[in-house]
């Protein structure tokens, strides 16, 4: 039955081929690096393919050809991991925090603004200069982790907003009402509804922070990290390991976030299956 | 927990985490970089004493008020083109997609690139648009030219694509946030009230979208006019930006005239993210608070 | 389950900055009671609710339950338990561990917890659902949920916000039956917050009527309809007319006063000495008004007018004068006696009534700056 207003408008159609263009326009050049990360032993930086080989991903592993890649890599993970807790536990705190009045919150909220939009090298620079003058030397797991919570704590502020004004206060109230403590009702109501959303941030603050350049610039020290040692092969290495570099980055950013999604999905199911033998054991005792 | 904590101070002890974080590694280390800006240097590195020569020099150069407009023009011709894709993008996805799943779907394909570094993505763009990249060779057979085109790259146009690609996805999450909270029965009302597909747009979309469309035209200007990398490289070294002079000067160990340069950047930035927020207050729409 | 709570509010106030949401009640609900709060919204019924529940601290006095003061104790401490209008069930808990939750916080072991709130499930005829989270249950079986989950923690008192509104109404009035029944069986005090006349009237023991922060009328319901305090709660209850005048004679035990509109009412003084010269408020039943066509020329207890609209509602009709002073004068007919001798709009007729149905109204007109429309809902 062809119902009139289940017709698409023309509209659809022009938006449509918008989309579908937008997402060519992403996806061709990370297409090509990919392909060309495969190129021959001969080959250069720009098609044609010259035969097809994996050598410039066995490059990546001599360190005097390309630098330091495995080392950076031990660096960016773990910061990456320690920035996502940090952040998660910080801005679920913090929006918690701004759920009820207190003194100073329009400042903080406006710190937090500013941090977000104050240029990232320029922070760079000035916490660079701190350390420089308290005589402590800049490191990945002190500077440029402070440096990277400057930058995905108040985005995970503003999205734990998000998430909170859509949570309505009663819950908090029932759950105190139940003889549920402070803590208890976070552990066990707060916590459990905005799960998908702590992934999400959790989720943000992992990437902002594996791919943040211009903040860790004057920050990791002497020990680089991933971005920085890209950009440093960016002017040295002319050859088609700097794509290998970028397909192994790829790929270990999908497994981060397969792996949080499929724990997301083990949860999930993990209630469900309970659920289902407790009805099991209901109808069994009944 | 049996901690005896007055309800009073929760929120404070809430917050201090975030806040602490904030004071040292934001407002402190900003606050290095305002006292630098009046200090005085040499070859050997900087001098502690009060002086406006950072100041002086940076208001006599003409190359400064060239880079800082040429910032701005960056930053202006971006927003334009991302806010206008983004949104497009942000509406098809939010009120032509019917299935909110397969809608969160297609956003999640917009976001997956963003999981590699912006500099590999960045660079990816070099083998397509290079003098005998894919472009000038395909447009090369076609037969459209006989000459490799050479502005493609190293040009305004390859910094502004590499911006419009980069950034154009912290455009359309907000946008599309705000747009999926619309209540539908809104745009049916405003159907029976006789509106059109354009003044359903500008009476209920827009004006509704509104947050989502300040945050993010403060995370695209910001990120544009802080950026340095992509005008390095994009460029070919032929623009410059605010940013890459600060990067400059502090490679060679200048850091007065860097700190002052980024403190005019900051005034700068500032002013155009504090008239964004005048004309919409996004905490207030964030927390819900009426 | 425990002894049922008396509840007693002593010059309670609650101030939101500058503005006073309730302004220095005094109150006692006695144990056992089904009490209903009534107001329209922002009358402050609601901030009594979340003061006896703890949500709420009182500016200043006292709130007590069986003669304790708990103002600043936790709800679980003052055996009170609320049930909340949007129920506020927890999403991501089916509706066992919902009703279990709060043994779960007292830390009842598993075995004991899942018993107990099955038990409770089944006494609100919702042990099929037990498994299902609250997204998968109607309006109706949310809310027996939220009641089970309030009841699991033997409540002296059971707080209700505005219990029925999320229902359509047939559920509505099922869901009232159900309530007044579940009182009367647990034998405990029930509070209920509701903005409806007809809801309060059906369940109460003791309906408050609350304006602007204070307490108008606290009294049965058949009182509060019958002999209104003020003219806002005969307004707000509806049911009545109510006139304003000035007091112009006062002999043989009568009382005359001169309307503002047209007219005169005479009605036998009551205890309370009414002094020539004031001005008064009395108000006549809907029910107790007969109409006549022009005829005796009668004016006292009695006014002219012209038939504006008629509504026929099965077993009365109501008849609308022309609205005089700007309230609407409303005759309620029982349709046997309006059938017998019809009248239609734009007749002229004569209302009039017994100096006995007149009831003095004590009070002023109410705080309101907005009248209340009559039979608001």
């Amino acid at each position: 039955m062809a119902h009139v207003s289940d017709r698409r408008p023309w509209t659809f159609y022009v938006l449509a081929v918008i989309f579908t263009l937008f997402v060519l326009f992403l996806y061709g050049p990370m297409a090509c690096i990919y392909i060309l990360s495969f190129q021959g032993p001969n080959g250069g930086l720009t098609f044609p393919l010259d035969g097809v080989s994996l050598d410039w991903f066995g490059a990546l592993l001599h360190q005097q050809r390309t630098g330091d890649i495995a080392g950076a890599f031990s660096r960016s993970v773990p910061l990456a991991l320690v920035v996502l807790s940090l952040t998660v536990i910080c801005s679920l705190a913090a929006g918690l925090a701004f759920r009820r009045r207190f003194v100073g919150a329009g400042l903080i909220f406006y710190i937090a603004i500013a941090s977000l939009i104050a240029p990232g090298l320029v922070l760079s620079v000035g916490i660079g200069l701190g350390f420089q003058m308290l005589d402590i030397p800049p490191r990945w797991y002190s500077s440029a982790l402070g440096a990277h919570l400057t930058w995905t704590l108040p985005f995970g502020l503003l999205i734990m907003f998000t998430i909170f004004s859509r949570l309505s206060r009663s819950y908090e109230e029932a759950a105190r009402d139940l003889g549920a403590t402070t803590w208890q009702t976070l552990r066990h109501v707060i916590i459990p509804i905005v799960l998908p959303g702590l992934f999400g941030v959790a989720l943000f603050g992992f990437t902002l922070s594996y791919d943040e350049f211009p903040r860790s610039w004057l920050t990791v020290g002497p020990y680089n990290t991933l971005p920085l040692e890209i950009w440093a092969m960016t002017t040295n290495v002319t050859s088609p390991a700097l794509y290998a570099l970028g397909t192994v980055t790829t790929v270990i950013s999908f497994f981060v976030i397969a792996a949080a999604l499929s724990s997301i999905a083990l949860i999930q199911s993990r209630r469900t299956r309970r659920r289902v033998t407790r009805e099991r054991e209901l109808q069994a005792g009944s | 927990m049996k901690l005896a904590v007055p309800a009073k101070a929760v929120p404070y002890l809430e917050v201090a985490p975030l806040a602490i974080v904030l004071f040292l590694f934001f407002v402190i280390p900003m606050a290095m970089i305002f006292a630098a800006s009046f200090f005085d240097y040499d070859m050997t590195g900087i001098i502690p004493t009060f002086t406006f020569h950072s100041y002086i020099e940076l208001f006599t150069q003409r190359t400064t008020l060239d880079l800082y407009l040429q910032t701005l023009k960056y930053a202006l011709i971006v927003w334009a083109i991302t806010l206008t894709l983004g949104f497009t993008i942000a509406y098809f996805l939010a009120f032509h997609i019917r299935n909110p799943l397969i809608a969160i779907g297609l956003l999640l394909v917009c976001t997956v690139p963003f999981w590699t570094s912006n500099i590999i993505r960045m660079i990816a763009w070099i083998p397509l648009l290079g003098k005998y990249g894919l472009f000038n060779r395909g447009l090369m057979a076609v037969g459209v030219v006989d000459q490799p085109v050479q502005w493609l790259l190293f040009s305004d146009f390859a910094v502004i694509l590499a911006y419009v690609y980069l950034f154009t996805l912290f455009m359309i999450v907000p946008i599309f946030n705000s747009m999926a909270r619309i209540d539908r029965s809104l745009i049916e009302a405003a159907i029976d009230g006789g509106a059109g597909r354009f003044r359903i747009l500008t009476e209920v979309v827009i004006p509704l979208s509104k947050t989502g469309i300040a945050l993010g035209s403060i995370l695209v200007i910001t990120l544009v006019m802080g950026d340095f990398f992509v005008v390095k490289i994009m460029s070919g070294g032929r623009s410059a930006s605010v940013v890459m002079g600060v990067f400059e000067d502090v490679n060679l160990l200048f850091y007065p005239p860097a700190a002052a340069s980024a403190v005019v950047l900051l005034i700068i930035v500032t002013l155009i993210v504090s008239l964004i927020l005048r004309v919409v207050d996004v905490r207030k729409e964030l927390t819900g608070e009426r | 389950m425990r002894q049922p709570g008396e509840v007693e509010l002593v010059n309670c106030t609650k101030r939101f900055g500058e503005t006073a949401a309730v302004s220095d009640i005094n109150l006692k609900i006695r144990a056992g009671t089904y009490c209903c709060l009534l107001g329209p919204s922002g009358c402050g019924k609601t901030t009594i609710l979340r003061m006896i529940a703890g949500h709420e601290t009182p500016t200043s006095g006292e709130v007590r339950i069986d003669g304790e003061n708990v103002v600043g104790l936790p709800p679980v401490r003052r055996g009170t338990a609320m049930m909340f209008q949007d129920y506020a069930l927890f999403p991501h808990l089916s509706c066992l561990d919902n009703v279990a939750f709060s043994l779960k916080m007292a830390g009842v072991d598993k075995a004991e917890r899942r018993e107990r709130a099955a038990k409770v499930l089944a006494r609100v005829q919702m042990a099929q659902f037990a498994d299902r989270v609250p997204a998968q249950l109607s309006g109706g079986q949310r809310q027996r949920i939220a009641l089970a989950r309030a009841l699991i923690t033997n409540p002296r008192v059971l707080l209700l916000d505005e219990p029925l509104s999320a229902l359509d109404e047939f559920l509505r009035l099922h869901m009232r039956g159900e309530l007044r029944r579940m009182q009367r069986d647990l034998g405990i005090t029930f509070i209920h917050v509701t903005h409806t006349q007809p809801e309060a009237i059906a369940l109460a023991d003791l309906v408050v009527v609350m304006d602007h922060g204070h307490i108008e009328q606290a009294a049965s319901a058949q009182d509060v309809y019958n002999n209104p305090h003020s003219a806002y709660v005969a307004r707000f209850m509806g049911g009545q007319n109510v006139f304003a005048g000035r007091v112009s004679a006062v002999s043989n035990g009568m009382v005359a006063l001169d309307l503002t509109e047209q007219g005169r009412i005479e009605f036998p003084a009551g205890d309370r000495p009414v002094p020539i010269g004031s001005t008064a408020h009395v108000s006549v039943r809907r029910d107790r008004i007969h109409l006549a066509k022009q005829g005796a020329a009668e004016t006292v207890n009695a006014v002219r007018g012209k038939v504006s609209a008629i509504e026929y509602q099965g077993a009365w009709v109501k008849v609308t004068l022309e609205s005089m002073g700007g309230e609407d004068f409303v005759v309620h007919m029982p349709d046997t006696e309006f059938f017998a001798d019809p009248v239609n709009p734009g007749d002229s007729v004569r209302a009039h009534w017994k100096a006995l149905d007149v009831h003095p109204l004590v009070g002023g007109a109410g705080r309101s700056d907005r009248p209340y429309s009559l039979g608001q809902n």
